[in-house]
């Protein structure tokens, strides 16, 4: 094979991976596409270390050794082809060079490697995580921001789309489709992704891979491995005649044909270089690592040795840095405080069902908002702050937008991290997530000496019931052994500001007890009608 | 197509939309005002003993047939339960069968269009894909329409409302000619039982406003509105208990029972009964009686008892 069709393959490839995670996003299900982004879901380094973390042996699990191994062989090309930031960094920096003179649109190597800058994110993201906290890993990690771009602005776009759609169909009569219900984000979120889709578009556009060789802990960590790659790009020193024409056009700026080197832990294997160059002075193949490729003057003697060194050092930074991101963990087990006391802000964050516990979700959720846009009722919502810095950005369920429907097992389905672990339908609805408190002295019945049962009405576990309280009105009853947290009271509640039910999280998922279902339908024994 | 060409042609596209909504959508084929002439001369039907299609039909062979409700060019609009994410077995939502056998007579009256909807309060693709009741409206020929944007509703005033003075009500209600109403009898956590008028509360965007503003009184007060032509109800299956949603089949009363009338108020009174009770221990029912909204002493009707 001509070395200059590997750039043609690996465009192809990365675009249709691109196209298979959006879809994956946008909740399209076309056939092909959707097979390629489960299974490309299961690829992302980072979100399948977390799930190897979260479930151990599962063959899905073990996507991140393929990874490794695919770097130890052929290079960074997942940086290339397997990440979707990497894929979406291309096209904007390929659309911005179009609005430039053409000298302008070159690359330039540079010998900056950024080497302390690099390690030091890599190392204290790691260390952070370590410690208990994915701040750093769901501030940083492609996947993670590929999916919060994708939520915050390129969902909403499409639904916009279709729904104009739809709507327009609608004006002549034609029904075939349904709209999509749009999410709202809070405004915090909204900005830090727009904070984060701004600098990739900028970082991009400036300097191509520029973000991935300094800031993308995924891009570092691979970087490492990918200088002991077995397969390399290398200068076939009597073809090169130092035309630079490979180096123009070279986005993570790593390849030096005056010295003839490659910075290998740069390069993202994309071989534009094999079809920029006119006299095949590229060559991709087997280097023994103890081989010297050519001896850098300017630089350090050995880099390798440098960058361990720097590595170790921002380890021990990173370390130091730890006491000051703990917060203190959540209380174990379910809070026992007294319903109708506590004011709702006191009330803990309710995670997923699926999630286990606040700390099972906290320690795996890459806050891709992969469940965010999958659920079908939009009750699960970015927080903010909700879990602390430790669980920064992380999803939590919000009963005042919505409710989590209790036959749906979306979210569980889509988890590409073991945050939400899979459930069947009966494991699902005995989950409890949290517990409804009921606040008789701000209800309707109490206070207005009306009818309403709104809570009750929505609760699929009648954990909430209707009970006679006076004048023949009923008031809602909490049973809480019956109660999963689904929110259904408190979103049906008609009181405002402040609702008279509502749900306070468990940080332990627990188990609840379900009503007798064993009996099948009653028949009667009447044989006319009473009236 | 270059970019003005495109531009021009959306242009033209939506401009022919938009006329088309403003004028050929508006006219109604024929004048309003649906007034049924209760041709079988009864003014509640009651069958009990068969299959819930089969008892359809023979109610509305004493009913005179749907050409009594339904004239030819007409739209109805139509209001099945489909609030809830349960299967058809678990009858919190209208039977499936009933509501495609509606549709198709509608249809077969010459209706110009069956346009069936809900505001559901689970979600509502999964409540209208597990209810079964959008592929039914499907199977006979009718649209399924979605309720769960508030662009679909426009604000009407309701005069003579105690509480409920102003709602806003699906559109497709407000351009109908025919409005009929199939629910299903269930027990009710709040209201004690649910059928035709509760049922209404599933055309309104914001169900809110009636829990907080005396839900008696707005479920009464909303009929002043536009009261259903025909009322379909459906006791096949009744949940007696842990209404409206119901946890299981152990909930649920074979009644095998279909109760039809144009007269929301009686449908309701003659239902309640079903389930044990009299009609003016029912709060909205007290209220409608009061508001003469219809007649709830079932012993001033023509009422035919059938059994298949």
């Amino acid at each position: 094979m001509k070395l200059y069709h590997l750039k043609k393959i690996r465009i192809a490839v990365s675009l249709i991976f691109f196209a298979a995670l959006l879809f994956l996003f946008l909740n399209i299900e076309l056939p092909f596409f959707k097979q390629t982004g489960n299974v490309l879901l299961h690829l992302q380094l980072f979100p399948s270390i977390l799930h190897f973390l979260a479930v151990f042996f599962t063959i899905s699990a073990l996507g991140f050794l393929l990874v490794i191994l695919l770097t130890l062989i052929f290079g960074r090309v997942y940086c290339s082809s397997i990440c979707p930031l990497g894929t979406l960094m291309d096209m904007v920096s390929a659309l911005a060079r179009q609005f430039r003179k053409k000298k302008q649109r070159r690359f330039y190597f540079t010998s900056n490697r950024k080497t302390v800058l690099r390690y030091t994110i890599l190392g204290a993201t790691i260390l952070l995580w370590i410690s208990g906290s994915l701040f750093l890993l769901n501030l940083l990690d492609p996947y993670s921001n590929f999916g919060k771009i994708s939520t915050s602005f390129f969902q909403p776009a499409y639904i916009w789309l279709h729904n104009t759609f739809v709507f327009t169909l609608e004006r002549f009569d034609i029904f075939a489709f349904r709209p999509l219900s749009m999410h709202t984000l809070p405004w915090g979120v909204m900005l830090v992704s727009l904070g984060i889709f701004l600098a990739i578009v900028i970082l991009a556009a400036w300097r191509g891979r520029i973000f991935c060789n300094t800031i993308c802990p995924a891009g570092s960590l691979l970087g490492l491995i990918a200088s002991k790659a077995y397969y390399r790009i290398a200068f076939t020193e009597d073809a090169c005649t130092m035309c630079k024409k490979c180096e123009w056009v070279c986005k993570a700026e790593c390849l030096d044909s005056k010295s003839k080197t490659v910075d290998k832990s740069r390069c993202v294997s994309c071989f534009n270089c094999f079809s920029s160059c006119p006299n095949h002075g590229l060559h991709y193949t087997h280097i023994p690592l103890t081989a010297k490729t050519s001896t850098n003057q300017g630089e350090v003697a050995n880099p390798q040795n440098v960058e361990k060194r720097n590595f170790l050092l921002t380890l021990t930074a990173g370390l130091l840095s730890i006491p000051l991101l703990r917060r203190k963990a959540f209380p174990q087990g379910t809070d026992t405080q007294s319903p109708g006391m506590i004011p709702h802000g006191d009330r803990l964050p309710v995670t997923p069902p699926g999630s286990l516990s606040h700390e099972n979700f906290n320690n795996h959720c890459i806050a891709c908002y992969r469940c965010v846009g999958a659920c079908p009722t939009k009750v699960i919502v970015p927080a903010f702050f909700d879990f602390g810095l430790e669980g920064f950005m992380q999803p939590k369920l919000d009963f005042e937008k919505s409710f989590c429907n209790f036959d749906c097992l979306d979210c569980t389905r889509v988890c590409p991290t073991g945050a939400i672990r899979k459930q069947t339908v009966e494991e699902k609805q005995q989950i409890r997530i949290g517990v409804a408190r009921f606040l008789s002295e701000s209800c309707i019945v109490t206070v207005d000496r009306t009818d309403c049962g709104a809570c009750s009405e929505h609760c699929p576990t009648k954990a909430v019931q209707m009970v006679p309280y006076r004048d023949g009105l009923f008031i809602p009853q909490v049973t809480p052994q019956y109660c999963v947290g689904c929110g259904a009271c408190e979103f049906a509640c008609p009181t405002s500001p402040y609702k008279a039910i509502y749900v306070s999280g468990v940080s332990k998922h627990e188990t609840a007890q379900t009503i007798d279902h064993t009996e099948g339908p009653r028949e009667d024994d009447s044989d006319e009608f009473p009236f | 197509m270059d970019r003005r060409q495109f531009l021009r042609k959306g242009f033209i596209y939506s401009a022919l939309g938009s006329l088309y909504a403003s004028t050929l959508g508006r006219i109604p084929l024929f004048a309003a005002g649906s007034q049924h002439t209760s041709a079988g001369n009864y003014d509640l039907v009651a069958v009990r003993g068969g299959e819930p299609v089969e008892m359809y039909r023979r109610a509305m062979e004493e009913m005179g047939g749907m050409e009594q409700f339904v004239k030819p060019g007409q739209t109805v609009a139509l209001k099945p339960n489909a609030s809830w994410d349960v299967p058809p077995e678990r009858a919190a939502n209208t039977n499936p069968d009933l509501i495609a056998a509606i549709v198709e007579d509608c249809l077969k009256a010459g209706a110009s269009q069956v346009y069936a909807f809900d505001h559901t309060c689970d979600e509502w693709e999964r409540s209208y894909d597990n209810s079964g009741v959008e592929a039914a409206v499907r199977r006979g020929g009718g649209r399924m329409l979605h309720a769960h944007l508030e662009r679909s509703y426009q604000e009407v005033d309701i005069p003579g409302a105690k509480r409920l003075t102003k709602a806003k009500v699906h559109e497709r209600l407000i351009q109908s000619d025919v409005f009929i109403n199939v629910p299903v009898l269930k027990h009710h956590g709040a209201t004690t039982v649910t059928v035709a008028m509760k049922n209404l509360m599933g055309v309104v965007w914001d169900r809110r406003f009636w829990h907080r503003n005396d839900l008696h009184q707005c479920i009464a007060d909303f009929c002043l509105y536009r009261k259903p032509d025909l009322n379909i109800v459906d006791a096949y299956l009744v949940m007696t208990q842990n209404g409206p949603r119901g946890t299981s089949q152990s909930d649920l009363t074979r009644m095998q029972s279909l109760l039809v009338s144009p007269d929301i108020l009686a449908v309701d009174a003659a239902a309640s009964m079903m389930l044990g009770h009299q009609p003016e221990d029912i709060g909205h029912l007290r209220i409608a009686a009061e508001m003469g909204i219809g007649r709830m002493n079932l012993d001033d009707l023509n009422i035919q008892r059938v059994s298949v």
